[in-house]
C-alpha cells in the first residue's frame, strides 16, 4: 500500500518534470542520465554534477551479512524504506561452509526483524536474472545494488548501478546518497550478425578494443540499428558487461520488445526516459557487426581480447555455461543446438548454470538440459556457481577454464596459477566437443 | 600538521620490468576465498594476497604508509573488503593515475583518503618516486612533494563531496550533516 503510494507520488512529480523540460524548447539536450538523475533530485542538472537522491529498489545479495554489520555500527535501529530492498542470495548457495551458511543465517533473520518482503532465497538463482523476472528492472526507475554487474537492468531502461557495502548500509539507513551526474558515452552499433556470433562477441569486442577503464566515471547508452534486433537477453549481456568497461550505467532506450515483456512483469508503474535527440555526448563510438568473428577474452583481464581464429587449439579442463552474463534459456539453447547428439572430450568436465529458476524449467521443459546431460555436461543449481571461485568447480594449479562468465581476472575462479578464457555459449559449447577452443561456426 | 596534508613512506607496486601494475583489480586486492569476513580486522592480512609478488605486503607495510598504484586500480567487483583491507592496515593514502569507479566510491565513502595523479607514471618511470621514499600531499590545493628527493609533483585536489566525506569520517555521518543542512 506504501509502496503504491509512494510510486504515485513520485509519477506526478516525474510528470511535471517532464512537461518542464519539454517546456523549455530552447535548452533541451539532456542525456538519459542528466534527466533520471535531475528527476530525482527535484532540479536541472548536467554531467559533473553531485545530486542527493533516493533510489527506487536497493538490491544485495550474500553481503546482506556483511551489510548489516555495517548497518548496525550506524546505530539505526529500523530500515528507513524497507519495501525497497530486494535481498537475493545467489552468491554460494546452498552454503558451502559454515561461515557462508552463519551468513545466510544472518540475513534471514534480519529479513524476518525488519519485515522484507522482497526476499529470494537461495532457490530463485542469480540475482540480476531474478530481480529483472520480478519486474523490478523497470524503465525510468533508479536502482543501486550492491553488485558491480547491476548495470545489467539497463537493457529494460532503468539507471542502474553498482555501489559498495557501506554505501548500501547507509541507504538502508537513511534512503539518500549522493551520486555524482555521470557523462556519457554513446556506443552506435550497426549491421546484423552473421551466424554463430553473438552479443557476446559484440561486447567482448567493444571491451577490446575501448580498454577495461574507458567508461570510468562515465555512463555508456547503446543504440543503433543491430541492437533493436536483439533480444533482451541478449541486450542483457551487453548491459551486464558494461561494467567491464568501467560503466557507472549501460543504458538501452526502452522500445516495444521490452514493454511487452514488461506486461506481466513489471511491480508499479514506470515511465520511459530517454536521451534528447541533441543530447550532449561526450563521445559516439560506432561498430559495425556485419563481419565480426567469434571474439575470446584471454588471460587475466577482459580486455584482453583476440579473434578465435588466433586461439584455436588452445586447450582447457573445464568449461562453464551460465552465470549472469550467459545463463538465459537462449543460451542454453544454442549450446545445446551445438551439442545435441554429441558427446563433449574426455578430458574436460563442462557446467552449466541455469540463471534462475524459471530459465531452469523453461529449459527442462524444451529438453534441452536432456541434450546437455546427454552430452555429458554438469547441470548445477542457478546461482553464481564457480564464477567468482568460491564453490562448485574451483580451478586446481595449472588448470584452464574456459567461460561464458563476465571476468577472467586472475585467480578469480581459484588458483592464481589457474587461467581463464571467456567467450560466447556457441564458442564454450563447440570447444567442450574438441578439449580445446574452437571456432563454434563449423558445428552450426 | 595541516589539516589537509598527508604524509607517509610510499611502497610503489611496480612489476618485474620495473613499471607502476596497471589494473589491479579487487581479486588481486582482495581474493574471493575471503569474502565471507565480515570483521574489518581481519582483512588486512589479505590485503594484495592475490597481486604477483606482492604478497608479503601486510607483514612489509607499517601504519600511515602510502600505497602508489598504476592506472585503473580496483577495477572490477563492488567488494568494500577491497578497500577494507588498507583500512585494516592503517594505509594513510593510495595514490594512481585513475581508480576503478566504484573502488573509487566506496573509498570516498568509508572516509579513505583515494588521489588521482595523472604524472604517476612518469614520475615513477623517471625514478622521482622510489619506494621507502616520504612523501607530503595536499589534498586540498593539490602539491605534493617528494621529501626524500625534494621534488615536487601535482594530484588531482578532492572534490568537495569527497572532502567533505572525509571529514566527516564517512558517509554515514556526512548523511546526517546533510539532513540538517
Amino acid at each position: 500500500m506504501i509502496a503504491t503510494l509512494l510510486s504515485g507520488v513520485r509519477n506526478d512529480i516525474l510528470f511535471t518534470f517532464l512537461a518542464m523540460t519539454f517546456n523549455k524548447g530552447g535548452i533541451l539536450g539532456k542525456t538519459f542520465s542528466e534527466k533520471i538523475l535531475g528527476l530525482k533530485a527535484g532540479k536541472e542538472v548536467q554531467a559533473g554534477e553531485v545530486v542527493t537522491v533516493s533510489p527506487d529498489y536497493i538490491l544485495s545479495h550474500d553481503n546482506s551479512a556483511a551489510i548489516f554489520e555495517e548497518f548496525k555500527k550506524l546505530g539505526t535501529r529500523n530500515v528507513k524504506c524497507p519495501q525497497k530492498l530486494v535481498i537475493i542470495l545467489d552468491h554460494v548457495v546452498p552454503a558451502s561452509s559454515e561461515q557462508y551458511a552463519l551468513n545466510h543465517k544472518i540475513i534471514r533473520e534480519f529479513v524476518a526483524e525488519q519485515k522484507i518482503q522482497n526476499f529470494f532465497d537461495i532457490f530463485f538463482g542469480i540475482c540480476h536474472q531474478v530481480f529483472s523476472e520480478n519486474g523490478f528492472a523497470l524503465p525510468g526507475k533508479l536502482i543501486l545494488g550492491a553488485d558491480s554487474h547491476t548495470t545489467s537492468y539497463g537493457a529494460f531502461g532503468a539507471f542502474a548501478a553498482g555501489i559498495g557495502r557501506s554505501e548500501v548500509a547507509s541507504l538502508w539507513a537513511t534512503d539518500e546518497i549522493w551520486l555524482r551526474v555521470p557523462e556519457t558515452l554513446k556506443i552506435e552499433i550497426e549491421g546484423k550478425l552473421p551466424s554463430g556470433v553473438y552479443a557476446k562477441d559484440v561486447i567482448l569486442k567493444i571491451i577490446g578494443e575501448e580498454g577495461a577503464d574507458r567508461a570510468n566515471y562515465r555512463a555508456v547508452e547503446f543504440t543503433g540499428n543491430a541492437i533493436k534486433e536483439f533480444s533482451l537477453a541478449s541486450r542483457l549481456v551487453l548491459a551486464n558487461m558494461a561494467a567491464e568497461i568501467g560503466a557507472k550505467n549501460g543504458y538501452f532506450e526502452p522500445d516495444e520488445k521490452v514493454l511487452q515483456w514488461l506486461k506481466e512483469r513489471a511491480r508499479e508503474k514506470f515511465e520511459v526516459i530517454t536521451s534528447d535527440p541533441d543530447a550532449k555526448f561526450e563521445a559516439v563510438l560506432k561498430y559495425d557487426i556485419s563481419s565480426l568473428e567469434p571474439q575470446v577474452a584471454c588471460p587475466h583481464t577482459v580486455d584482453n581480447i583476440k579473434p578465435v581464429s588466433e586461439v584455436e587449439g588452445e586447450e582447457f579442463h573445464q568449461a562453464v555455461i551460465g552465470t549472469c552474463t550467459n545463463g538465459r534459456f537462449e543460451d542454453l539453447e544454442v549450446a545445446a543446438r551445438v551439442l545435441k547428439g554429441k558427446k563433449i572430450h574426455p578430458k574436460v568436465r563442462v557446467l552449466v548454470i541455469p540463471a534462475s529458476r524459471q530459465e531452469y524449467l523453461f529449459a527442462l521443459k524444451k529438453g534441452i538440459l536432456e541434450i546437455l546431460v546427454s552430452a555429458g555436461c554438469v547441470i548445477l543449481n542457478p546461482g553464481c556457481g564457480p564464477c567468482l571461485g568460491a564453490h562448485q568447480g574451483i580451478l586446481a594449479p595449472g588448470e584452464v577454464a574456459l567461460s561464458t562468465a563476465n571476468r577472467n581476472f586472475r585467480g578469480r575462479m581459484g588458483s592464481r596459477e589457474s587461467k581463464i578464457f571467456l567467450a560466447s555459449p556457441a564458442t564454450v559449447a563447440a570447444s567442450s566437443i574438441e578439449g580445446k577452443i574452437t571456432d563454434p561456426r563449423k558445428f552450426l | 600538521m595541516e589539516e589537509s596534508v598527508l604524509s607517509g613512506r610510499i611502497w610503489v607496486l611496480l612489476d618485474r620490468k620495473e613499471r607502476l601494475i596497471e589494473d589491479i583489480d579487487t581479486d588481486q586486492i582482495y581474493h574471493n576465498a575471503f569474502l565471507h569476513i565480515t570483521e574489518l580486522s581481519q582483512m588486512g592480512q589479505y590485503a594484495l594476497g592475490n597481486l604477483e609478488g606482492w604478497k608479503d605486503f601486510p607483514e612489509k607495510v607499517h601504519s600511515g604508509d602510502i600505497l602508489v598504484a598504476g592506472r585503473n586500480f580496483g577495477a572490477g567487483s563492488s567488494r568494500q573488503q577491497a578497500v577494507d583491507c588498507f583500512t585494516a592496515l592503517n594505509i594513510g593514502l593510495i595514490l594512481a593515475p585513475s581508480f576503478g569507479a566504484i573502488y573509487f566510491r566506496n573509498a570516498v565513502n568509508s572516509g579513505f583518503p583515494v588521489l588521482k595523479c595523472a604524472a604517476l607514471d612518469e614520475l615513477v618511470a623517471k625514478k622521482a618516486l622510489e619506494t621507502g621514499d616520504k612523501i607530503e600531499v595536499n589534498f586540498r590545493s593539490g602539491e605534493g612533494w617528494d621529501i626524500s628527493k625534494d621534488i615536487s609533483f601535482k594530484v588531482e585536489p578532492m572534490s568537495a563531496v569527497q572532502y567533505d566525506i572525509l571529514k566527516a569520517e564517512g558517509l554515514f555521518n556526512y548523511g546526517k550533516k546533510l539532513g540538517h543542512e
